[in-house]
């Protein structure tokens, strides 16, 4: 049980947290179909950061939380500057935004494989040494413990074998919500992506509202991008994410572009995820029997699910969606 | 508001719309080759063990890659290679199938992002109908068209549940695209994976493969392609998406079903109003779409030769995504695509060469394509610009 | 030095591609009067007042405020200088409150940028009760109604505390008593020593609340005179330019048969659950102008598009020339005799991306005469096209070819009116068919329908200018809510009649509410 809901924290965390990327840009009136590409971007970028440091011998293992969180830092920084390309192309020169994030997801993987075949002559980039579990996984080892130490069940859950990154995603995924809602700077970025000729006649430069959304998306999905390599991945790039940013493009879309029904989605299909990536080992009630494989359906079923599921969710919440109005019109001064 | 003469005005406009499609392309293309020639200059300045000719062959092979014919002496040769030209023609044909299949849906207003799914369903129908009746003995010319139909019905298929989605509920047909190409992926393993008369057991080293259909004997005929391009795996497939391509160019601007699909593309409101079904041409478009994308898959493994990994539930195929450039570097223009998709193959070769004769690797070509599509999401409104068609008249309100 | 005027705009050109909006210009506002600015769509008044609330960056000219030098570069800086505007197409954000869209752009927060909604709140309440501006300050922009919406953006000025106040066109979507109430406000706000700009083309609303008038004609100004030593006829003449027949004229109706009978139509609402008309009957008989009048949002975009098919309706019958088409096609429809003169040329009414002769077309293209086994018969739809470009007049830059998108409105909609008329259905449902034109144009369209009209056809007319419904209709049926609340004949009842009924105070059936 607690491997099960850990395991689906691990799938749930990345998706809401790039879902809530998609939301931040969409909401500023730009759609970002690169959460993709972004993804794969932060996650090279974050497993880089780390061989380098390891390589030049930084940090040691039992330093292994800073470093973590250094390199959260650094991959959320490139996340944001590699979605200015993005920006750039939809806000200045008002391109078509769907073909402009096309651009960047065939880009990232592009560019990530380029260099990682250069740095490591195959097509996976891992850290240097180590592993991502000796070396960022909090156990009860990390505080002095004893190996078999037990803090009980909510303890176990909260603590053992949890990675220190999916906290801080959910904790920015937290602050972004409240800045969004609450703040000055969340009604004018929402101005803009449902009315930007008003937001405008308001005296807001719609422009730099965009451009600050598309950046913070940039920033969480280059964020949510290493958090997947790093918990579902064993800290290794291979230039792909596994449909993981379309996936939270989705989740954005049917939970609505609104935070909380964006995390129930998330878990929703965190859980979907889980069943499909541990279903062979899975032992729901803990008797010892593997229940799901043991049924016999093809393990394809299982891993095709989380998009039949989609698509099934996408059906039927389809009426009741309301797409930010301006989202994905390029905004020109010149013409009300 | 451009204003051009109005008695020589019409025949100059559409000279100068061409003109300036073809113009944007060249400045795209071109300045994509240079970014890549400028990652090759500042990686073989930075990374050990690549010397000043290292980065002057790299170059030179990003630009002439189909024209090496390999090393000698030390030195790259090159001069005509018709075993390159010619596999650059092969693999040309599923890029123009792809190309073809996202412009036709551009042109309806529709971004099919989900050429992969539809290219991998068109496989799982070509090459299980092609085995069958291949093993069943009928006879190859009717083993062919079933294969070559049975692919692109599974395409259209495929193609149809992202049209339908958006017809009927409009979803975004982007969403739904992604979401059918990964479950064609499962499904395709899936199927291949509980199906082992599929698989190549008999030759050794080939495990994980479906059996290529030339060991069956349906075969795509070469139609002369042997003669211009002897040693080469360049077949008739690259005449039939010719033709295909030409067939679509007319059904876009000379029928009154191609008028329709255009104005639902253009405004889907409009097209209502005149008494278009709307649903019906969106679902249709992408049916289409799908059947061309599939005819791709269709016509590359009926050449005989090719092998098809079938566990491939965690990737989609680069044709499906590749289609795109294709497509919008040619505008949108059916026949253009041919051109474009032979230049995308062009320079996938170039990479392969790169990869074997060079220390750089395959994805340079990867990253060339993909500045040329983030260029030509403007290139196109440059275009609009020079035309005068501005989105709204920014007039007096 | 102090200035006799708190706004000079002295000599603003501004020009966009193609052509001068603006041509030297000069507009004086003086404390504490209501100025209006007279012309007719296209004139450069919105422009002009652009410039003035730093939207646009005009070519030459200068902008003095309180007899300084000002340079406005954008709303912020307008803002600053006390000058607020209430936009013709309201600039709100529908899924935002009241609140919300009130303080947007003006917000107070703590230091962190924390908003601080309960001070604004208690500010919006304030003002909203001193000016008599009822707003349900937590309700959703799209709830509420045009009247409320008009009130929200008189609000986002008087919460940034601006003195100069420019109204563009703010009449267009009120009732005849809401627009009494709006005079009634603005007059209160000039006795309060704001400064008013008061930006429309309907003379009644000058003559009643203005103090000068400036006139503009085609981008340049005519002149400004003091209103009361002027008259309607004079001003009309100064807007157009030549002498203008303020009266449609035409012929007593003769009504024949029964071309469209409508039974107890409902059909739904896109935004609400209930539905949008609520069950009406009325029938539109050949050789007269019915025209559906009431205020926008009242039911009149669904009516029609559950007539023409672009909408299911929910109930009722509907049958045209005698045959039921009530779950008919769009397409069939039409070719049951009905043409359509859509309410949105841009949406509806043509596909832009196409040439003039496509959009020609765009009902016909299917028909044996442009078409041959599926392929389209270029030469004969270039004939056709040529033949309806002489015959009504439609110009472009390079004839049949022109890109739709790139023609100028009027000529779009003279383009419609050619393909829906050359149709020759007895059934014509014109919707809005001369809003944002000149008054050229609206003269030319006017005649058009009268004549078809004498032909013989069955009009239905939607129209929210009271101008057109009292002039061109024969009969006027006034919908309210969904529903008709009363059947008048413009020859037996005046505007302020109309008004009562299109603001619901009065229906016929029932004893008159108070009012």
């Amino acid at each position: 049980m607690v491997f099960l809901i850990q395991q689906t924290l691990l799938f749930a965390v990345p998706l809401m947290i790039v879902a809530l990327a998609g939301v931040c840009a969409e909401r500023s009136g730009v759609i970002n179909l690169a959460l993709e590409g972004i993804m794969i971007f932060g996650a090279f970028i974050g497993v880089l950061f780390i061989r380098i440091m390891q390589d030049l011998n930084l940090f040691d293992k039992e330093e292994g939380q800073i470093l973590l969180l250094l390199t959260l830092l650094v991959s959320a920084v490139f996340g944001g500057l590699f979605s200015l390309l993005l920006a750039f192309s939809a806000i200045n020169l008002k391109a078509d935004q769907t073909i402009g994030g096309t651009a960047l997801n065939m880009l990232a993987p592009a560019v990530v494989l380029f260099f990682i075949v250069l740095i490591a002559q195959q097509n996976t980039l891992g850290m240097s040494k180590g592993s991502a579990a000796g070396w960022f996984m909090i156990r009860p080892s990390t505080f002095g413990l004893p190996k078999d130490y037990s803090w009980g069940f909510l303890g176990d859950l909260i603590l053992n074998k949890v990675y220190l990154s999916t906290y801080i995603c959910i904790l920015v995924f937290i602050a972004v919500s409240v800045i969004l809602y609450k703040t000055r700077f969340g009604l004018r970025l929402r101005a803009c992506g449902e009315n930007p000729q008003a937001a405008d006649s308001l005296g807001i430069n719609v422009y730099k509202m965009r451009y600050a959304g598309v950046i913070l998306s940039g920033v969480l999905a280059g964020l949510g991008g290493f958090n997947y390599a790093l918990t579902t991945a064993g800290c290794s790039a291979t230039g792909a994410v596994a449909g993981y940013g379309f996936l939270a493009l989705a989740v954005m879309i049917f939970g609505n572009w609104t935070p909380l029904n964006i995390a129930a989605g998330g878990l929703l299909f965190g859980l979907f995820k889980c069943i499909a990536a541990t279903y062979s080992t899975l032992d729901i009630n803990g008797d010892g029997v593997y229940m799901l494989a043991e049924i016999g359906i093809s393990p394809y079923i299982y891993r095709m699910l989380p998009y039949v599921i989609t698509l099934v969710v996408l059906a039927f919440t389809s009426k009741k969606s309301r797409v930010p109005k301006a989202e994905g019109i390029p905004y020109d001064k010149g013409q009300r | 508001m451009l204003r051009i003469d109005p008695d020589t005005g019409r025949q100059k406009w559409f000279r100068s719309e061409g003109a300036k499609s073809v113009l944007s392309a060249v400045i795209s293309i071109l300045i994509g080759m240079a970014v890549g020639t400028l990652i090759i200059i500042a990686v073989g300045l930075t990374k050990e063990g690549i010397s000043t000719k290292g980065i002057g062959e790299g170059i030179r092979l990003v630009f002439l890659g189909v024209f090496s014919t390999g090393r000698s002496g030390g030195t790259l040769t090159f001069g005509y290679n018709p075993v390159n030209l010619g596999n650059m023609l092969f693999r040309a044909t599923p890029l123009i199938m792809t190309g073809l299949s996202v412009a036709v849906a551009f042109k309806t207003g529709l971004f099919n992002i989900g050429a992969a799914g539809q290219y991998l369903m068109g496989t799982m129908g070509t090459l299980t109908v092609g085995l069958v009746l291949g093993n069943a003995g009928c006879p190859v010319f009717i083993a062919w068209i079933a294969a070559f139909l049975a692919g692109m019905l599974l395409g259209a298929l495929w193609g149809a549940i992202p049209g339908v989605f958006k017809a009927y509920l409009n979803i975004n047909e982007v969403i739904t695209c992604i979401m059918t190409n990964w479950i064609a992926a499962n499904l395709v393993t899936w199927w291949f994976d509980s199906h082992e008369i599929f698989k190549n057991a008999a030759e050794g080293g080939k495990i994980g493969y479906i059996i290529p259909l030339k060991n069956v004997g349906v075969v795509t005929p070469k139609l002369g392609m042997n003669l211009l391009f002897p040693g080469s795996q360049a077949n008739g497939g690259f005449w039939i998406a010719c033709i295909l391509a030409v067939a679509m160019f007319i059904m876009l601007t000379r029928t009154t079903f191609g008028y329709e699909l255009r104005a639902c593309g253009s405004n889907r409101h409009a097209a209502r109003y005149a008494g278009i079904n709307d649903k019906r041409n969106i679902i249709l478009s992408m049916m289409i779409s799908g059947a061309l994308a599939a005819a791709g898959a269709a016509l590359y493994y009926l050449s005989g030769n090719t092998e098809f990994f079938w566990s491939t539930y965690q990737s989609l195929p680069a044709e499906g995504f590749n289609g795109i450039p294709v497509a919008l570097l040619a505008s949108n223009n059916p026949v253009a695509v041919i051109f474009t998709g032979v230049f995308m193959s062009m320079l996938n070769v170039a990479g392969t060469q790169l990869k074997s004769l060079t220390a750089y690797n395959e994805y340079i070509s990867d990253i060339i394509i993909a500045v040329i599509v983030y260029l030509s999401a403007f290139s196109m409104l440059i275009k609009q610009v020079l035309n005068g068609r501005e989105k709204k008249k920014g007039g007096n309100k | 030095m102090t200035s006799e005027y708190v706004i000079e705009m002295n000599h603003i050109r501004k020009e966009f591609p193609g052509i001068v909006a603006n041509d030297d210009i000069t507009l004086q506002l003086k404390k504490g009067e209501i100025h209006a600015l007279l012309g007719e769509n296209g004139a450069g008044k919105s422009t002009l007042m652009s410039v003035l609330f730093g939207l646009y960056q005009p070519e030459a000219g200068t902008i003095k405020k309180d007899g300084v030098e000002v340079k406005i570069n954008n709303p912020n800086d307008a803002t600053a200088l006390g000058i607020g505007m209430v936009h013709q197409h309201f600039k709100l954000i529908d899924v935002f409150t009241v609140l919300d869209n009130i303080i947007l752009g003006a917000e107070t927060t703590t230091k962190l940028g924390f908003l601080k909604k309960k001070e604004a709140r208690k500010k919006v309440i304030a003002l909203s009760e001193k000016y008599g501006l009822k707003v349900d300050v937590d309700a959703k922009v799209e709830d509420i109604t045009v009247g409320m919406q008009q009130r929200v953006e008189i609000l986002k000025m008087l919460y940034r505390e601006n003195d100069i106040l420019i109204f563009d066109e703010p009449t267009a979507v009120l009732t005849p008593q809401e627009i009494d109430e709006l005079m009634e406000i603005m007059k209160g706000f000039a006795k309060e020593g704001k400064s008013i700009l008061f930006i429309t083309h309907k003379l009644n609303e000058i003559m009643a609340v203005s103090d000068r008038v400036t006139v503009l004609r085609k981008g340049k100004c005519i002149g400004t005179v003091n209103t009361k030593d002027t008259n309607k006829q004079e001003l009309s003449n100064m807007m157009v330019g030549r002498p203008v027949q303020l009266e449609i004229q035409k012929e007593p109706a003769k009504p024949g048969d029964v071309v469209l009978h409508v039974e107890n139509l409902k059909v739904p609402s896109k935004i609400h659950k209930n539905d949008a008309v609520k069950g009406i009957s009325f029938d539109v008989r050949q050789g007269e102008i019915v025209c559906i009048a009431g205020i926008d949002g009242n039911g009149q975009t669904e009516l029609i598009h559950g007539l023409t098919g672009l909408e299911k309706t929910s109930a009722g019958k509907i049958s045209l020339c005698g045959k039921d088409i009530s779950n008919a096609s769009i397409r069939k429809r039409s070719q049951a005799g009905m043409s359509h003169i859509p309410e949105d040329r841009h949406k509806h009414g043509l596909v832009l991306d196409y040439t003039l002769e496509q959009n020609m077309v765009l009902q016909s293209y299917m028909q044996p005469r442009f078409q041959k086994h599926g392929f389209i018969r270029f030469d004969e739809v270039r004939k056709y096209a040529d033949q309806l470009i002489d015959d009504y007049d439609v110009r472009s830059g390079q004839g049949a070819v022109t890109v739709a998108r790139s023609m100028s409105g009027g000529n779009q909609q003279k383009a419609i009116i050619a393909r829906e008329l050359d149709r020759d259905e007895p059934l014509i449902v014109a919707v809005q068919p001369t809003r944002g034109l000149d008054v050229g144009a609206i003269e030319h369209i006017h005649k058009q329908l009268i004549a078809e009209r004498d032909k013989g056809k069955a009009i239905l007319l939607v129209s929210l200018e009271l101008d057109e419904v009292m002039g061109l209709s024969d009969r006027i049926l006034v919908l309210y809510e969904g529903k008709i609340v009363g059947e008048l004949d413009p020859k037996n009842t005046t505007v302020q009649e109309l008004g009562l009924y299109m603001s619901g105070a009065k229906r016929q059936g029932e004893e008159a509410a108070s009012c």
